[in-house]
């Protein structure tokens, strides 16, 4: 009797044990521990790059447009197009598990022809986070080809000082318009209104990363379409994306998605000679100690454990050190001193 | 070798000779009903176009009287109610200002359409609840954003207009070239969305003061309104300055996409109002139908349109309210003037509803139109 009930334990043990292993291991699988320096640390250490000038190194540039072209494709796949996705193919989201859709005749008539030269080859780009704060850089950014835009921010006077009124591309989350303006499903002038400060630019949308997100992004097409907008509404290609983020993940940035303006960087990277960056700071701290709002329009904090904002700045910084691209993160006093990058 | 019949080629009654005895006899037949009855079409042909008889003449009174006969529907076959309404065709019609007022009055007591046909701040006010037409739909709270759709009051008044034409879309208006009648009318309703290019404005004119639009129409056209707009909006503005009207509060699955019927006029900065029944009214009118012995689901938007019609203009024509598959001529029509699509069975009870109408006709209320106009 005795021994059975000393049995009893000895033979559940290690069942359970196991079972809190295979946790544990695919916890950490998940979530990997590693050590990310701090706030503090990454404004120090960009401190102490601050003296030095920027330079572009060549190599570095065609070093790493070779890795993008080789995983990614950017100038090919950069968009949903007719050549890159035919009619009834069968394509998966890229955020979403076990959902895949295929593209029906009204979904392909929406995509443009070719994907060549929508975004051309352009000398130098510009990108503009919305993280961009009382820089007075406008001038220098409108100075770019092509300036590209995350998440539909507002471009009115009181901001064009700082982040310039020029614009080619601007992205716009499926959840934007789904907070903002309702998902288009009432009223549309508000939608139409809005957009107009961006003139003669790409609406670029990731209409196939998420289920919830395909019928807003047509609804933008719509809307545009019906009223003969000068804007042109492009669709994230879900495979490019996830290739990006496969790129990102294998270089260490471990988030559940990556943030739009990696993203952008990555295709802009691939598709223009020049690169500069601007706005990219995710701290709540500027290089001299001052307390910034999140966004350079309001100081709304997003869902935390979503995007890893300081790994991806890190890697970004790091492409700044190696002159692959120029981040922009002093105030632009005085535009006409420097050449425009 | 073989037995073979010798009578098999004499045939003396055999099948062929029976069967030509057969044919000439129903020859014979149809020949004689050709002249019999023959006669007797000629007869009311050129009695037609002597000229037509005075309204208060006694074969008019007794033509009148043999469709006022039929109480219900099911008592005579439709194809002698569609004889009696042939008959009738060769009366002159007149308004019988007393029949007319006293159905208008009775009418005013159960609908009262100049206050209540459509929902307006007025009668409909901020949070007040509002029960759908439908029972199971339970009610709608009126907020801010749907309080300020509607009008200030009723823009209608009581007997506003001298005469109106409510125009539904029955294949009878095909080739009646009533379009210059229905265009001197001072005030014309249309019912769900009609077309009424060039192709069809010989026979349904183009005049529109309010054009009704059923949901089910921009859900199945237009897929609620979620994608395209445009192509709606084009539909409506063939209209001009029509007003729009809608059952919003039939049941829940219209309102949103009546609502998004406002939102697209105004998106797209155009004049034309846009006015939803009031579910109250519909209840009140299918109720009082309802009592006269029209009973199906759901009365027709025409029916409620000529109800409304009769409240405010003091003469009501109906074009192209004709339920049975013939003419009065018995020349077999299409459903529709456009098409040929026919409806959901069971839903509407269109014959009943236009035995109503006919029996109206005869006591002078309102002029049902089912032959050709031959205006001006």
């Amino acid at each position: 009797m005795a021994g059975l009930m000393y049995k009893c334990p000895r033979t559940r043990l290690p069942v359970g044990a196991s079972a809190l292993c295979v946790f544990v291991l695919c916890w950490l699988y998940i979530f990997p521990v590693y050590r990310l320096p701090d706030e503090k640390a990454i404004v120090q250490g960009v401190l102490m790059q601050q003296g030095k000038a920027w330079r572009r190194n060549q190599t570095a540039v065609t070093v790493f447009r070779k890795l993008l072209e080789d995983c990614c494709n950017p100038g090919q796949l950069f968009a949903m197009t007719r050549q890159n996705s035919p009619l009834r193919k069968n394509l998966w989201y890229d955020g979403e598990f076990l959902y895949s859709f295929s593209i029906d005749n009204a979904t392909f008539s929406l995509f443009p022809q070719v994907s060549k030269h929508l975004v051309p080859l352009s000398l130098s780009s510009s990108l503009v986070d919305y993280i961009a704060h009382r820089s007075g850089c406008g001038k220098k950014i409108d100075h770019a080809e092509f300036v590209m835009r995350c998440n539909l921010p507002p471009l009115s006077a009181e901001y064009s000082k700082d982040v310039g009124s020029k614009t080619q591309l601007v992205t716009a989350n499926p959840s934007i318009i789904e907070k903002r303006f309702q998902n288009l499903l009432w009223s549309r002038k508000a939608f139409v209104d809005s957009v107009k400060v961006y003139n003669h630019s790409y609406i670029y949308m990731p209409a196939f990363s998420m289920k919830t997100g395909t019928e807003p992004s047509l609804r933008v097409y719509y809307t545009l379409a019906d009223v003969g907008a000068s804007q042109t509404v492009l669709f994230a290609n879900p495979n490019f994306l996830r290739d990006i983020g496969k790129f990102w993940k294998g270089k260490g940035i471990h988030a559940k998605r990556l943030s739009t303006g990696l993203f952008l960087v990555s295709a802009a990277l691939g598709l223009c000679e020049e690169v500069t960056i601007y706005g990219f700071w995710p701290f709540s701290v500027d290089l001299h100690g001052r307390f910034i709002s999140h966004h350079y329009y309001d100081n709304v904090l997003p869902d935390s454990g979503f995007h890893a904002m300081p790994e991806e700045f890190l890697q970004l910084w790091f492409l700044h050190k190696s002159g692959v691209l120029r981040m922009q993160l002093e105030q632009c006093e005085d535009p006409l001193s420097q050449p425009a990058a | 070798m073989g037995y073979s019949d010798p009578s098999s080629n004499r045939d003396l009654l055999g099948n062929r000779s029976l069967f030509f005895i057969f044919i000439c006899a129903f020859a014979v037949v149809t020949l004689l009903q050709q002249i019999l009855y023959g006669r007797n079409y000629l007869k009311r042909y050129f009695e037609f176009y002597e000229g037509r008889l005075e309204y208060n003449s006694t074969k008019c009174l007794e033509l009148r009287q043999d469709i006022l006969e039929v109480k219900v529907l099911s008592m005579v076959k439709q194809s002698e109610l569609s004889d009696r309404w042939k008959s009738l065709q060769m009366c002159k019609w007149e308004m019988n200002v007393s029949a007319a007022n006293h159905f208008k009055s009775t009418l005013s007591r159960c609908c009262n359409a100049p206050a209540f046909l459509f929902t307006t701040q007025k009668n409909t006010p901020l949070g007040s609840k509002l029960k759908y037409e439908v029972d199971t739909s339970g009610i709608f709270h009126i907020n801010q954003e749907i309080f300020r759709m509607f009008p200030k009051e009723m823009p209608y008044y009581r007997s506003q207009f001298k005469k109106c034409a409510v125009v539904g879309n029955g294949g009878i208006l095909k080739d009646s070239r009533c379009g210059q009648e229905i265009d001197n009318a001072d005030f014309v309703f249309r019912c769900n969305l009609p077309p009424i290019s060039e192709k069809y404005a010989v026979d349904v004119g183009v005049k529109t003061d309010i054009v009704t639009v059923n949901p089910s129409i921009i859900t199945e056209r237009f897929h609620k309104l979620e994608k395209w707009r445009k192509p709606f909006y084009n539909v409506l503005q063939v209209y001009e300055n029509a007003s729009v009207l809608l059952p919003a509060f039939y049941n829940t699955r219209n309102t949103d996409v009546s609502i998004r019927v406002k939102y697209v006029l105004d998106d797209f900065v155009s004049q034309q109002a846009v006015y939803f029944f009031h579910p109250q009214y519909l209840i009140n009118v299918s109720r009082y139908w309802l009592n006269q012995g029209v009973r199906a689901k759901r009365i027709s938007t025409g029916m409620i349109l000529v109800t409304a019609a009769l409240e405010l203009c003091e003469e009501v024509h109906l074009f192209g309210l004709w339920a049975f598959p013939m003419n009065p001529s018995g020349m077999f029509i299409t459903h529709h003037y456009y098409d040929d699509v026919k409806p959901r069975p069971g839903f509407h009870s269109m014959p009943l509803e236009i035995f109503n109408f006919l029996h109206l006709h005869s006591r002078g209320v309102l002029r049902v139109h089912t032959g050709t106009c031959n205006c001006c």
